[in-house]
């Protein structure tokens, strides 16, 4: 079975029935998945920070790093597989964003990147129909592209759906 | 769960290899806050070995040097001290540090990773706030924070889900202490009980010993302990922990009385820490004894 494994910051789509989207590990970041039910794409970013004026070249390089470059990176990525352009029709499901614990309002790294994303989607005049964010845990996303079921695991944990 | 005793701790700290004489004079040196690069080039120099391989990594794609450096002094200074000390360390404790964290549900190398991450972001904190200590002890401090994982992974073997349950219930207050109260002792005990046999400078023990509860370091080394306690925190957000305890520590907010972090400057060492942790792990491979 095919898999595409995305880093931090990397974005990838795919409409193979086969194939599944994957990612580890995320802490405070965020995985924007979109699934398009019309052309049967699912899609993934890796979000690690808000805002890309931190560091332009970074975001050139590496657009899915950032929730301001990451999403219209991965709305374009689809727009390959004929999904519409600003998402029309489009299912969006958000995950990560984890904390530590007793985190204070600097560390809260998670709750940054979910805002910033959000905002983000609701310029496109998206938004997420469901979402697993927060808590103090690593998550691992696993998406089939042919059911377009979200599968998440964390160790010590058992896998849930999303 | 069996409990460790006091006896038994000794007995598993006493399995683990030394670290090889150079090694350990290394962090001795490194440790002193007046050392010369000089010095560590006269020690380099003294274990073929541990020259052979940091003419190796310099000379990696990594760095991608048009010209071979040929001379340690100058690969040395190219790399500069951290980078040394990473190669040491793991040249000889590498299969501790590439050890699967059966106990944790961690793969095998996940640990390396993790300190990289730590020891990178622990410098970081360092340098980006402008503090006093040394950035590179931050960075060593780090390398070596968790080894006492290493020790007891085998004795946690699928405690997680019960770890976990522990913290959620409030029985324990975080992963340390579910650690405690499953088995009769922590990591970081463990890891100071290994230290303390590995000789290792006081600041490293420190680190060690408190780098979940930074309160508790003495005076004297408190700043790096809170450096360290930072850079952990740091290499667990960003999706590199050691398995199951992931995040599941409490973060000391009196950080503040050492380090200025504002959110732009942690976005910023987050954003360092990714990727001088890609260049890092390239040039020395995916731990420090990635030799073959």
């Amino acid at each position: 079975m095919g898999q595409i494994i995305l880093g931090v910051g990397d974005f990838g789509a795919s409409n193979q029935a086969g194939e599944v989207v994957k990612t580890f590990a995320l802490g405070s970041c965020v995985s924007v998945i979109m699934l398009d039910p019309k052309t049967r794409t699912i899609g993934m970013v890796h979000v690690a920070l808000p805002d890309s004026s931190i560091n332009k070249v970074k975001a050139h390089e590496k657009p899915g790093y950032f929730a301001d470059t990451g999403i219209p990176v991965l709305l374009q990525q689809m727009t390959r597989f004929g999904c519409h352009k600003r998402g029309k029709g489009m299912v969006v499901k958000l995950c990560g964003g984890a904390n530590v614990m007793d985190t204070n309002d600097t560390f809260k790294i998670g709750k940054r990147n979910a805002l910033a994303i959000k905002k983000i989607l609701w310029s496109f005049g998206m938004g997420a129909v469901s979402e697993d964010l927060g808590g103090n845990f690593s998550r691992t996303v696993t998406i089939s592209v042919e059911t377009g079921q979200v599968t998440l695991s964390s160790p010590g944990r058992p896998n849930w759906q999303l | 769960m069996k409990k460790i005793g006091q006896d038994e701790l000794q007995k598993i700290v006493k399995s683990v290899p030394m670290l090889s004489a150079s090694a350990s004079q290394l962090l001795q040196l490194t440790a002193k806050p007046d050392h010369e690069l000089l010095e560590i080039v006269t020690l380099v120099r003294t274990d073929a070995t541990l020259t052979a391989r940091v003419l190796k990594v310099v000379n990696s794609a990594a760095f991608g040097l048009i010209n071979d450096i040929t001379s340690i002094d100058r690969a040395i200074s190219y790399l500069g001290e951290r980078i040394i000390v990473s190669i040491a360390i793991g040249d000889c404790a590498g299969k501790l540090f590439e050890k699967e964290l059966s106990g944790y549900e961690a793969a095998g190398g996940d640990l390396w990773k993790h300190d990289l991450r730590t020891a990178i972001a622990a410098r970081e904190v360092v340098v980006q706030s402008d503090a006093e200590i040394s950035p590179d002890l931050a960075f060593t401090a780090g390398l070596l924070h968790d080894i006492g994982k290493a020790l007891i992974s085998d004795y946690l073997k699928d405690s997680a889900p019960e770890a976990l349950a522990l913290i959620s219930s409030q029985d324990s207050k975080d992963y340390l202490e579910a650690e405690e109260q499953m088995i009769g002792f922590d990591h970081t005990r463990a890891g100071f009980e290994l230290a303390k046999v590995w000789k290792l400078p006081a600041e490293l023990a420190e680190v060690i010993h408190h780098h979940h509860n930074p309160a508790d370091a003495v005076d004297q080394y408190r700043e790096l302990v809170y450096a360290v306690h930072l850079g952990d925190n740091i290499a667990m957000l960003g999706g590199f922990g050691t398995g199951s305890d992931s995040m599941q520590y409490r973060l000391d907010p009196n950080y503040s009385d050492y380090f200025n972090l504002t959110p732009k400057t942690l976005a910023n060492i987050m954003l360092t820490v990714d990727m001088e942790f890609e260049k890092l792990a390239q040039s020395l491979g995916n731990s420090g004894d990635a030799e073959e």
